[in-house]
């Protein structure tokens, strides 16, 4: 299954206040989100091929329309432990610059609209690996905003971090 | 016009000012070339105002304004810089240079879909005051003089300044041919004569005899050019120097500056650049597309190899499939000639990568101080796109170090003996159809053995080969103090990065001390299909190439024996003997840390790092088959080892694996996960 989302609000837009699209998913039990002009689709977890030597908390690599992704698991990226596959499991692909990257996620909830003015910053306890950019409160849920590039690692290839 | 339109044509701009900053870019260092031997460049500069103004227009019919403003300001910069005989101080060309990297990124931006920025205050304020200073200069540069060779190699640098500051006051700078005879002599014109009489009408600079054939109206085999600066006309000259009309001609004469512009001047010129691009024979595709093209090749290749176990099964079941074995086979021919033509698609000139190399060794020799003279013999050779792509990097890392660290100061290289300015020679031949050799050699001080050494903490193993894999490691550098072009040490490892275990390319160095040094790369000049063999190992697959493995052989237990332990709780290494080489015998699955129930490994693959054999045990070979490789690009995947991934026909990746860098870093102990 592929969703391809809608383009996120105009790039014009300069209020205070814009309005933006944000794709909201769960992973190690909590709600999170990222901002929908980081997204490039959501696609079903059909399993990954492992790759020897990398990083832990990458899954393995993924071939999507061509293309060869890492898949970084959220669950060990925050701590975890790998959890079982089920069926809901969805991998996020998001783009930083040149990087495509898949997330791994326990299920994709939905697409929210959010004001400026919603999102708050981080408590302390969340804010200090630098994954959360921002909080807010959709309902009775806290979805935290992540930062896709500190998500992902912004090594560099010649391995400047 | 409506936004969509715009859309239509922005890939076609963004291709043609991708054309024109290329020639930008090359005209400006060439012009940076003439400024730094003190000569105009007219020529020069004349087609960087054409391309300038091609931008200038492309950009303004898209309404990029940002370009625009840019251009505009290079555009008048040239215009002045070309009425006054291509003369362009140094410091401009550096603003021009950095007029045109702001152009680049740019249309970058737009390439991305972005906005183009707005330009930086200080680069427009910088070439505000450039075009001041051109629009003034008119009358203090010197003017084109246009002397042939044989006149001013003969004349002293102090002639040539009162000739050119003659015409820059407004006179004309005049060569006259006078050649004596009998006839002219009755006639009253001897050399002395004209020079009495051609001194009351103009300012003689120089005398200069030259030797002519013998002929009638040179008996004497000799002639004299007389070069003067005058305010009278031609025909004056002629009748007092007493020869025809034909033997004066004009050297230079003073440019209009405030009058209208004289006939040929650029702004004359019609705008057909930027109203219709060249009609060329050539296509322009985005990378993008040919992929599309030829990730459908990709999946015929995994279609066919489905077709022929399916071919192959029948066959075994007692099915006579000989008309479908032919069928296949021309199938197969089909297949390889379409997936070549593709591929032929995409491949660049090799020049193409090499042409943004005199802009990078121009920044790092301002910052160094070196004088650096680049030799680029690139020939007619080409590449995969995706391997220029990559190979980019490694060169420029190559190039930064030999200027910040090989090529010595000038001081230093005198005392060596050697000229001051430092040369490097990059050059580029193809091996075959399927291999390219890159090479950069510098005459700078060659590298120090026992430097890398003490940096590495011990000792280097002898041979080439050794110290370059010193230098390979991550942080190794020979010079104590950073620059700012190539900080953190060499690079060298991310060189080896790129040509080894990304392009599966090789890496080679010859060194001598105070003599220079040589890398050579060699790298494929395609990536994407290789012959592979597919792997089986604790029920996980991989591949490797067909032209890294030396042999398979069925692993004989009695061959194989158990060597010491290097470090307690480490498996003991294990040696295997064929054909009278002794060699060790690696555990593919341990290697890789691959999860699972031990297995005995029955068969081994045999491959050669320089010469030197390892074997690699597993479960077994699956069989043999073309696959098409997908390097892995992201930073979280590129690990020693793997170079890509393929589609084995089930959807899946299944990794490639470069067997000479594993047997490496086992040999070294273990991958560094």
């Amino acid at each position: 299954m592929t969703t391809t989302l809608a383009p996120s609000a105009p790039a014009g837009a300069v209020e205070n206040d814009a309005l933006a699209l944000y794709v909201v998913f769960s992973a190690n039990g909590g709600d999170y989100a990222l901002a929908a002009d980081t997204v490039l689709q959501m696609e079903a977890f059909e399993g990954v091929t492992a790759v020897p030597g990398a990083p832990p908390f990458v899954a393995g690599v993924v071939q999507i329309r061509g293309r060869v992704l890492p898949v970084v698991d959220l669950r060990v990226r925050f701590g975890g432990i790998p959890g079982e596959r089920v069926l809901d499991n969805r991998v996020v692909v998001g783009q930083h610059g040149e990087r495509i990257v898949g997330l791994l996620v326990d299920s994709a909830r939905e697409v929210v609209k959010l004001r400026r003015s919603e999102l708050k910053p981080p408590p302390s306890i969340v804010a200090s690996p630098g994954y959360v950019r921002a909080v807010a409160q959709i309902g009775t849920r806290i979805v935290m905003l992540l930062d896709f590039a500190k998500v992902i690692g912004e090594e560099k290839l010649d391995g400047v971090v | 016009m409506s936004s969509v339109d715009l859309r239509d044509f922005i890939s076609a701009y963004l291709g043609e000012t991708e054309d024109q900053l290329r020639v930008v870019n090359a005209k400006l260092l060439e012009i940076d070339a003439a400024v730094r031997r003190g000569e105009p460049h007219p020529r020069a500069v004349r087609d960087l105002f054409r391309s300038v103004h091609t931008i200038k227009g492309l950009s303004a019919m898209v309404d990029v304004d940002a370009v625009v403003a840019i251009s505009h300001r290079m555009e008048t910069i040239l215009r002045a810089a070309d009425r006054q005989g291509g003369h362009l101080a140094a410091g401009a060309v550096d603003v021009l240079l950095e007029a045109a990297r702001a152009i680049e990124h740019r249309v970058r931006e737009l390439a991305e879909n972005k906005p183009a920025s707005t330009p930086p205050a200080a680069l427009l304020e910088a070439l505000d005051v450039l075009e001041v200073r051109a629009g003034s200069a008119g009358k203090s540069a010197s003017s084109g003089l246009a002397l042939p060779v044989e006149l001013s190699d003969k004349l002293q640098p102090f002639e040539l300044e009162i000739l050119a500051r003659g015409v820059d006051d407004g006179r004309r700078a005049v060569r006259v041919d006078f050649c004596p005879s009998p006839a002219r002599a009755e006639r009253g014109f001897s050399i002395n004569s004209v020079r009495e009489r051609l001194s009351a009408i103009a300012e003689i600079v120089k005398t200069l005899p030259i030797a002519v054939p013998h002929t009638e109206m040179a008996p004497g085999g000799l002639s004299f050019a007389l070069l003067v600066l005058t305010t009278v006309s031609d025909e004056e000259i002629a009748t007092a120097a007493g020869v025809d009309l034909s033997e004066v001609s004009t050297l230079g004469a003073p440019v209009p500056v405030s009058e209208s512009a004289p006939p040929g001047d650029l702004d004359d010129e019609p705008d057909v650049d930027v109203a219709m691009p060249q009609r060329r024979n050539i296509v322009r595709v985005s990378v993008a597309r040919l992929d599309d093209a030829m990730e459908h090749v990709a999946s015929l290749v995994v279609t066919r190899s489905r077709l022929s176990r399916a071919v192959s099964e029948l066959a075994q079941s007692g099915v006579n499939t000989r008309a479908l074995g032919e069928i296949l086979r021309d199938n197969s021919r089909q297949l390889r000639d379409l997936r070549a033509a593709i591929l032929s698609v995409r491949l660049v000139p090799v020049t193409e990568v090499l042409e943004r190399i005199p802009l990078i060794l121009r920044g790092a020799r301002r910052e160094g101080g070196r004088q650096v003279r680049l030799v680029l013999d690139a020939g007619t050779a080409e590449l995969d796109k995706g391997v220029a792509e990559r190979i980019f990097p490694a060169l420029v890392h190559l190039v930064r170090n030999a200027v910040d660290h090989a090529i010595e100061p000038p001081d230093v290289r005198t005392r060596l003996g050697k000229p001051e300015e430092g040369t490097l020679v990059l050059r580029c031949v193809a091996r075959s159809n399927r291999e390219l050799e890159l090479s950069v050699s510098d005459d700078g001080r060659g590298i120090d053995r026992e430097a890398v050494a003490r940096r590495l903490g011990h000792d280097i193993g002898p041979g080439e080969a050794a110290l370059l894999d010193a230098l390979c490691q991550p942080g190794v550098s020979t010079l104590e103090r950073a620059t700012t072009t190539s900080g953190r040490g060499m690079g060298m490892d991310i060189v080896r990065r790129v040509v080894v275990d990304q392009l599966g390319g090789e890496l080679a160095m010859v060194t001598t001390r105070d003599v220079g040094t040589t890398f050579t790369l060699r790298v494929p000049l395609t990536l994407s299909i290789v012959d592979a063999f597919t792997l089986e190992c604790r029920n996980e697959r991989f591949v490797v190439p067909v032209s890294s493995v030396d042999e398979i052989f069925e692993i004989e237990r009695e061959r194989v024996r158990a060597g010491p332990a290097s470090q307690a709780g480490r498996a003991a290494p294990a040696v295997v003997e064929r054909r009278g080489e002794v060699m060790p015998l690696f555990d593919l699955a341990e290697i890789l840390g691959l999860p699972g129930a031990e297995a005995r490994a029955r068969q081994a693959l045999l491959v050669r790092r320089a010469g030197e054999p390892f074997a690699f045990g597993l479960e077994r070979v699956v069989g043999q088959q073309e696959a098409v490789v997908r390097p892995l690009l992201d930073p979280l995947v590129q690990v020693r080892g793997v170079t890509g991934a393929t589609d084995l026909g089930d959807g899946k990746p299944t990794l490639v694996l470069d067997l000479v860098s594993l047997g490496a870093s086992a040999a070294s102990g273990g991958l560094a996960a």
